[in-house]
């Protein structure tokens, strides 16, 4: 699903976030990208959404080389991926409904088909019922759930999180986790950007551990707890 | 689950199944292309009647930027009339000495039809002189005193448009006349009346232009505005997916509702503009004997106003989106 081939990102003249990058996900897998702060997580998160380019090597998605998505093709790249953020990025004038709905407005989905599938999605992170309220009403773990079923109401193939737990108390984070855990049961490929060491062992899933932008150690730990 | 697996191997899952028959694509591509539409169009219009007061100044300023040539226009399409009737005007009237035997009159008038200047010569005989003054209101009764005719034989000659001088030679050469006692020539008068309208006219297509470029750069900077006030949801959109169309479009629907509604905004200030002004220039054209008519913005012309406010507002958001949402892109 996801492949990475020597890979490198540099900022600037001389800023290398990520170095010679290279590893395999499969369709279906579920793995976590971890590293001390700026070992290039997010950065590794970018290339794959298309939010940066690399600098040397290549990048393929579900079988595309992103090399060759011109501009104009990024947006249709986007569409296929599901991207969860630590500060969720919800609009906050708008309400639950809407914002789940909105990547299905993007694609173009018919109006009654909206409405069965984002009451779908709201019932899959338990928030079925809360689609009419405002997301600043809703605590910190709500609205990453309803940051969450944004992500997966258009069923991409593929979904992305960047510490999508960094804000929120253990016990939520256990929840939450679970969430993508449950996403990947039914299909999904998850990678999932994250510091939270504890965590990520008792998920007993793949981790990547970059260090200043290299990959440093590939390993799956058994799952504890 | 197996549906979600086999989605999996394949494109991304919003593509439909290349399985399914083109024609059924299209149609579902249509759709969804008329869904994407009526929900741009209805969320920009309500995201204007979200703010009145921005809303309303916006398009009290666009009405007035519209309106200002506009009016000018139709000033100066009524003001032509007044040097419209040229035919009249154009001819030299040539007033005989009193007494002069009708032969005689015929012949000059015979005489001038020869020159290569003069394209026709009308004789007004002192009877016809008098009927048209009896035919007026109010003088019929004041030429009754009179035992006598007291008006002379009128030629009234209407020069050939040629040389710009030809037409002066023509006039010394009538005043020269013995059988001429006076020569009344306006057409100079005329001449600098058109060039002047003329020239405002000009001033007008140039005010039109000017005043367009400002709508333009209204609608354009409101927009500017609007998508700086939504940036955060600009790039969330484009996080999800959004193409630079779909970004787009609501606030192109934006500059389009603007546009209409300060077109129709306009086309009612014209309306008062006419309401108010009706009664006077009712009387000014009594005073001109009718003979002028007052003309308002006729219907295709409101059309016109309304199709003008779209597009320029179209045209303005286009302007400020290409500049101001590509730039937003991240690649
Ligand atoms: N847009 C950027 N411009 C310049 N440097 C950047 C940019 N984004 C990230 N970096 C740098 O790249 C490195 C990796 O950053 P990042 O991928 O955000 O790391 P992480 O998510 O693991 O904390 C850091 O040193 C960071 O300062
Ligand atoms: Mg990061």
């Amino acid at each position: 699903m996801i492949r990475f081939e020597h890979v490198s990102k540099r900022y600037g003249p001389r800023h290398d976030a990520l170095v010679d990058l290279s590893f395999a996900i499969d369709a279906g897998e579920m793995a976590f990208i971890t590293g001390h702060s700026g070992a290039g997580k997010s950065t590794l998160l970018k290339l794959v959404a298309l939010l940066e380019r690399p600098t040397r090597g290549q990048v393929l998605v579900n079988g595309q080389n992103l090399n060759q998505v011109r501009r104009r093709g990024v947006p249709r790249v986007r569409r296929g991926i599901g991207m969860v953020f630590q500060d969720h990025r919800l609009l906050l004038d708008r309400s639950v409904f809407d914002n789940v709905a909105l990547p299905l407005v993007i694609a173009g989905v018919p109006r009654e088909e909206i409405a069965r599938r984002v009451r779908a999605a709201l019932d899959k992170v338990g928030l079925l019922g809360r689609e009419a309220e405002a997301p600043a009403t809703l605590s910190t773990g709500e609205q990453q759930r309803v940051g969450i079923a944004r992500a997966i109401v258009a069923k991409p193939p593929l979904l992305i999180a960047d510490e999508p737990t960094g804000n929120l108390d253990p016990q939520l984070s256990a929840e939450i986790m679970q969430l993508f855990g449950e996403f990947q049961q039914v299909g999904t490929t998850v990678l999932i950007a994250s510091h939270d060491l504890a965590l990520i062992k008792r998920m007993g899933k793949r981790v990547l551990v970059l260090d200043h932008g290299r990959l440093i150690d590939d390993y799956r730990p058994h799952a504890t707890g | 689950m197996n549906r979600r697996k086999a989605a999996n191997r394949m494109k991304p899952a919003a593509v439909a199944p290349a399985a399914a028959p083109a024609r059924r694509d299209r149609r579902a591509a249509l759709r969804a292309w008329r869904e994407q539409h009526l929900y741009s169009l209805f969320s920009s219009l309500g995201r204007l009647a979200a703010r009145p007061g921005a809303t309303a100044l916006t398009l009290a300023v666009l009405s007035l930027t519209l309106a200002f040539p506009l009016l000018f226009w139709l000033l100066l399409d009524n003001a032509r009339q007044l040097g419209g009737r040229l035919d009249d005007a154009a001819a030299i009237s040539v007033f005989l000495k009193p007494d002069l035997p009708a032969s005689e009159s015929e012949a000059l008038a015979e005489r001038l039809r020869a020159r290569a200047d003069v394209a026709a010569v009308a004789i007004r005989t002192p009877e016809q002189g008098l009927d048209e003054f009896r035919s007026r209101a109010g003088l019929g009764d004041a030429l009754k005193v009179l035992h006598y005719n007291p008006l002379p034989t009128v030629l009234l000659v209407r020069p050939r448009a040629t040389a710009a001088n030809g037409e002066s030679e023509l006039v010394e050469a009538l005043r020269r006349e013995p059988r001429v006692d006076l020569v009344q020539y306006d057409l100079a008068w005329r001449r600098r009346l058109n060039a002047i309208l003329a020239l405002a006219e000009r001033g007008a297509e140039v005010l039109a232009a000017l005043l367009a470029a400002a709508a333009l750069l209204v609608i354009g900077n409101t927009v500017r505005l609007d998508i700086q006030g939504r940036s955060e949801e600009i790039a969330v959109m484009q996080l999800l997916g959004a193409d630079n169309g779909f970004v787009r479009r609501p606030f192109l629907y934006t500059g389009l509702w603007y546009g209409t509604f300060a077109g129709g905004l306009c086309v009612m200030l014209i309306g008062i503009v006419e309401w108010a002004l009706a009664a006077p220039l009712a009387q000014l054209a009594a005073s001109y004997d009718q003979r002028i008519e007052v003309h308002g913005l006729p219907v295709a012309g409101m059309l016109g106003v309304l199709g003008l406010g779209a597009a320029l507002g179209w045209l303005g958001a286009w302007l400020a989106t290409s500049r101001h949402i590509a730039l937003g892109q991240p690649r």
